[in-house]
């Protein structure tokens, strides 16, 4: 131990320096903390990140991808995203009455055969008359030989040739033929044709569906491009992506307005309850008990009366409304509750007693505190909101046809799911992705809003 | 133990629990409930096949029973005075034969004919039925089948007595009807739901409640209900009192499930739980896969867009109904957008399988065939905006079904009418009875409707558009056409009817009364070993009560 030797002089108060004043760290106000632990969280960050990016893909994304989202392209029905667009310039679509067989039987034991070109406009098929008059025609997608059965029943048929122009794709097709007996049995003998379809267009439908220009030479035989689809089509036709775009703008005014302003509602309701509490808080509370009673769907109907909504117009208004008007007594209770325990901490008092005014102690003191369950309340009701949109535009209270919203998209997708899965799988997933990106928001808003976490590494 | 050990231990011990527990709720529920739903498709041990229906039937009270699911149950319970025979063919039921001259109509019932209590069926039980069925207070829709009796019309307005009723029984076994006019297919209407026999005293021993419930009918027919849980499921069983057991091959028939849902019923299909089901046009490619035997039937309705007639109504219009019957391609619909194998572009109100006096009636008389123009549609649409006094063209309510197929079809409705005419359309989607409730107070411009043939004559679609027909929802009004379809009714010369028909069809066409959509189809597939299942246009469909199983073939 040594020993201290200590001077009058060690006792003099320093003198003023700037080194005293110097703030080692900046000081940080409670929105700029929250922003520094937010940008800390990865996960809320990209989650952000995403949210921009819906928010731009349904508002800015319609102006850079300008196709009509009701526009039917009865060309490509139900495409996968990148499917072949190729198209073959033909003559137009004339229908087939042939008057006498001019094209030499086929050697099959029926002279099955193909008229003409298989194409799109239609398959054309012509057999002799051998023995039985009546014959069912079958058309397959797959090899008969390996699947076992014929396919599809297209038609029985007392005169040896018929016209298929039911819903042909550009591909290989397998039409049988079966001979009929006078009382409609099949017998023996059925003959298999696989036909090659190729997709032709005529140049009028060309000129209408703005592929070639009118003035333009064109031949017959010549192969064009068809409208682009990067995502697809619907089952009528319509591109997913111009209709994802458009979807979307209903999907997130619902699943980011409605949240917001009832949860807004809410906490103010919830507040003002739980803080002055006594028999107040017990008449605001049943009220809010009352209002939950209210059957949902039969307000929603009769806002859609109130507001002169005729069948066939879009109820997003109504919806929203109605929204507000009945889900806000969840988060009131949620926010009630905190506000109530809050009200008996230490540190309220000691506000008070420092002379801190209603305002200042809800503003300053209570909300920070309950932020965190109010950010909750709202991540959770974004996905819920959304669900509820698509829930009413299925039954026919939401949007109206051909508007359409993800919710809609979703329940026409799920119709066809096996044969065309990315109607449904692009509309569920841009849902998932909110709801999930709003969720993780919502999480990491909370640790960085969380007023008891401030200053926390 | 570790942390982890201890929840993965948690998790598996709830994992098994959960397991349990839904194991335990499902033997309680099957064995609380008993459902079918261990009954398979087709049991060859129980001699029974499973089938589906799409809702509940609505009625079995056969006097008031109108649609097709209620007519497809009682055909399998109930038998009337003839049926239609598994080759189309009017067949004798309770009836033996029958002479049906201009004036009256005569049936020798058979004896050995019983109710499932033991009891004859006796002619007695079929004036019960028709005149319950023609009292004002039953409100019978379809009464006015049996106006062709005499009197008829007068009971059913509450003028006369019920027991006016020109009908009669000269003893147990003869049936008399005279008839108030001549009908040259008298004994084609019969096969109705609305003419089965209905026993007076049970029939006023169930207070009202009759058809209600399993015990509340009594029946005549090759099977009775055994079981019937409302909304859920339905067993037949057959009846040991039907006359005609040689030809009834079934013990019993369940309908394990009822829904309209079609994917839920492919997969009873798949799971082997029901033996028949109906194909979407998305399952078809998912059935060709699987080796189905893939079957078709065309069921006889006719879909058809009507107008709404109605003065003020711009619709009433006949330009602008011509510029939608040029501009709405039922081909492409048909064979892009419904996409179902069997449906065929509609042409004409008169569906292609009507018989007319020798041949098919639309091979005697083919209908105009619209070609679609839309430049000459726009010509048309302006005329019809001069003459109707608007600049803009008018908005339009389309009013459709619920189902998958109709709101496709109206979305392209709307859509093409958007794009060739500029005209926007309001697709109104409503249920079934709120559909039919705004039509008849004719709330549309436009609507997606069917009708379905009630007997086997063209009149049954050719009196539609009559100004007098209730089921003219559009109110359509021509002097010229009512004579055409008041010579179709009354004159018996079956050329000059079928003429009548001819101008009927060419009438609908140039004034564009209604336009025709599609015929409809049925896509379906059946479990192999079952033979003898009958689809058909008029009465039960489908029809298994002379069905079989063999095995054999597999």
């Amino acid at each position: 131990m040594s020993s201290t030797n200590l001077s009058p002089a060690d006792f003099q108060p320093l003198p003023p320096s700037e080194a005293v004043q110097q703030i080692s760290r900046p000081s940080l106000s409670y929105w700029a903390d929250a922003w520094r632990r937010l940008s800390e969280n990865p996960r809320a960050m990209a989650s952000l990140g995403l949210i921009t990016f819906l928010l731009a893909f349904v508002s800015i994304g319609p102006a850079l991808w300008q196709v009509d989202p009701s526009a039917q392209d009865l060309d490509q029905i139900g495409i996968g995203p990148g499917a072949d667009r190729t198209v073959t310039i033909a003559a137009p679509f004339v229908p087939w009455s042939p008057q006498q067989q001019s094209v030499t039987p086929a050697d099959n034991n029926l002279g099955l055969r193909l008229a003409m070109q298989a194409n799109t406009q239609a398959v054309r098929l012509a057999w002799t008359a051998t023995g039985s008059t009546r014959h069912r025609l079958y058309r397959n997608v797959f090899d008969p030989e390996t699947t076992g059965s014929l396919g599809l029943p297209l038609v029985d048929r007392d005169q040896p040739w018929f016209e298929d122009r039911l819903d042909l794709q550009p591909g290989t097709y397998y039409y049988t033929l079966v001979p009929l007996s006078a009382d409609g049995v099949e017998n023996d003998g059925a003959v298999t044709l696989p036909v090659d379809v190729i997709r032709v267009i005529s140049i009028a439908q060309a000129v209408d569906r703005g592929l070639i220009d009118a003035n333009d030479t064109v031949q017959l035989g010549q192969r064009l491009k068809l409208a682009w689809h990067p995502l697809g089509t619907d089952y009528l036709g319509r591109d997913m992506l111009a209709r994802l775009m458009y979807g979307g703008q209903v999907s997130l005014f619902i699943g980011i307005f409605a949240p917001l302003a009832f949860v807004l509602l809410g906490v103010i309701y919830g507040s003002v309850s739980g803080f002055l509490g006594g028999a107040t808080d017990q008449t605001m509370m049943r009220f809010a008990d009352f209002v939950v009673a209210l059957p949902f769907l039969l307000f929603m109907i009769l806002f859609k009366v109130i507001f002169g909504i005729g069948p066939g117009e879009s109820g997003i208004w109504p919806m929203l409304v109605a929204m507000i008007i009945l889900l806000w007594p969840a988060p009131a209770r949620l926010v009630r509750g905190q506000i109530l325990q809050i009200r008996e901490e230490g540190y309220v008092s000691a506000s008070r007693l420092l002379g801190g005014t209603t305002a200042y102690v809800v503003g300053r003191h209570m909300l920070p505190n309950t932020m965190g369950v109010i950010l909750v309340t709202i991540t959770f009701q974004v996905p819920s909101a959304i669900f509820t949109e698509a829930f009413l535009s299925f039954i026919g209270m939401g949007v109206a046809p051909p508007t359409p919203s993800w919710g809609a998209m979703c329940n026409e997708g799920i119709k066809s799911m096996l044969t065309r899965p990315h109607e449904l799988m692009f509309p569920a997933m841009l849902i998932s992705i909110t709801v999930l990106a709003f969720n993780l928001l919502g999480d990491g808003l909370r640790d960085a809003l969380d007023a008891r976490m401030r200053g926390a590494e | 133990m570790s942390p982890n050990r201890q929840l993965a231990q948690f998790f598996l011990l709830a994992f098994a629990g959960v397991a349990l527990l839904m194991l335990a709720l499902h033997y309680a529920g099957s064995a609380l409930s008993g459902t079918s739903s261990d009954v398979s498709a087709v049991d060859e041990d129980a001699n029974s096949i499973s089938i589906i229906i799409r809702e509940e039937p609505p009625q079995l009270n056969s006097s008031r029973a109108t649609d097709a699911i209620s007519g497809m149950v009682l055909g399998h319970v109930m038998e009337g005075l003839v049926r239609m025979g598994l080759d189309d063919r009017l067949e004798g039921a309770v009836a033996e034969r029958w002479e049906v001259t201009p004036t009256q109509a005569t049936f020798w019932l058979r004896e050995n004919a019983k109710w499932s209590d033991g009891q004859p069926v006796t002619a007695a039980d079929f004036i019960f039925a028709w005149q319950t069925a023609l009292k004002p207070e039953t409100g019978s829709q379809y009464a006015f089948l049996l106006f062709a009796i005499q009197n008829a019309e007068a009971i059913n307005q509450g003028t006369l007595p019920a027991s006016a009723l020109g009908v009669s029984a000269p003893d147990p076994y003869t049936l008399v009807i005279d008839l108030a006019r001549p009908v040259p297919f008298f004994d084609k209407t019969l096969v109705f739901p609305t003419f089965l026999p209905i026993r007076e005293d049970f029939y006023n021993a169930t207070n009202g409640r009759f058809g209600a419930d399993a015990d509340q009918l009594l029946y005549n027919g090759p099977f009775q209900i055994s079981r019937w849980v409302h909304g859920s499921s339905m067993t037949f069983k057959r009846n040991p009192y039907f006359w005609n057991q040689d030809e009834i091959h079934l013990d019993a028939i369940h309908v394990p499930y009822i829904t309209s849902d079609a994917t839920a019923s492919l997969n009873f299909f798949k799971d082997n739980k029901i033996a028949i089901t109906g194909l979407q046009a998305e399952n078809l490619s998912e059935a060709m896969r699987m080796g189905w035997q893939i079957r078709q039937h065309r069921d006889g309705t006719v879909f058809f867009l009507e107008f709404n007639h109605r003065q003020g109504r711009v619709t009433d219009n006949v330009n602008l109904r011509r510029a939608l019957q040029l501009a709405l391609d039922m081909d492409e619909m048909v064979y892009k957008v419904t996409k179902l194998p069997g449906y065929e572009p509609g042409v004409s109100l008169f569906p292609g399988w009507l018989m007319g006096e020798e041949k098919l009636l639309r091979q005697e008389y083919p209908p105009q065939k619209i070609t679609p123009d839309a430049s000459l549609a726009k010509q048309h649409l302006q005329k019809a905006l001069q003459e109707l006094g608007l600049k803009e063209p008018p908005d339009l309510v389309l009013l459709s079904g619920d189902n998958p197929i109709s709101s496709v079809q109206s979305e392209w409705v709307q859509q093409t009418l958007k794009t060739k005419l500029g005209i926007s359309v309001k697709i109104d989607k409503q249920i079934f009875k709120q559909r039919l409730a705004k039509m008849t107070s004719g709330d549309f411009d436009l609507v997606l409707a069917g009708w379905g043939p009630d007997y086997n004559d063209p009149l049954t679609f050719g009196d539609l558009f009559a100004s007098w027909n209730k089921n003219n929802r559009g109110q359509y009004n021509s002097p010229e056409l009512d004579a055409f379809i008041d010579i179709a009714q009354s004159r018996l010369e079956p050329a000059v009817r079928m003429k009548a028909f001819g101008d009927i069809q060419q009438h609908l066409i140039d004034q564009a009364v209604v336009l025709p959509m599609y015929e409809r189809g049925v896509t379906y597939v059946v479990d192999p070993s079952i033979k003898q299942l009958k689809r058909r246009v008029i009465g039960p469909d489908p029809d298994v009560s002379r069905a079989y199983i063999d095995t054999s073939g597999e």
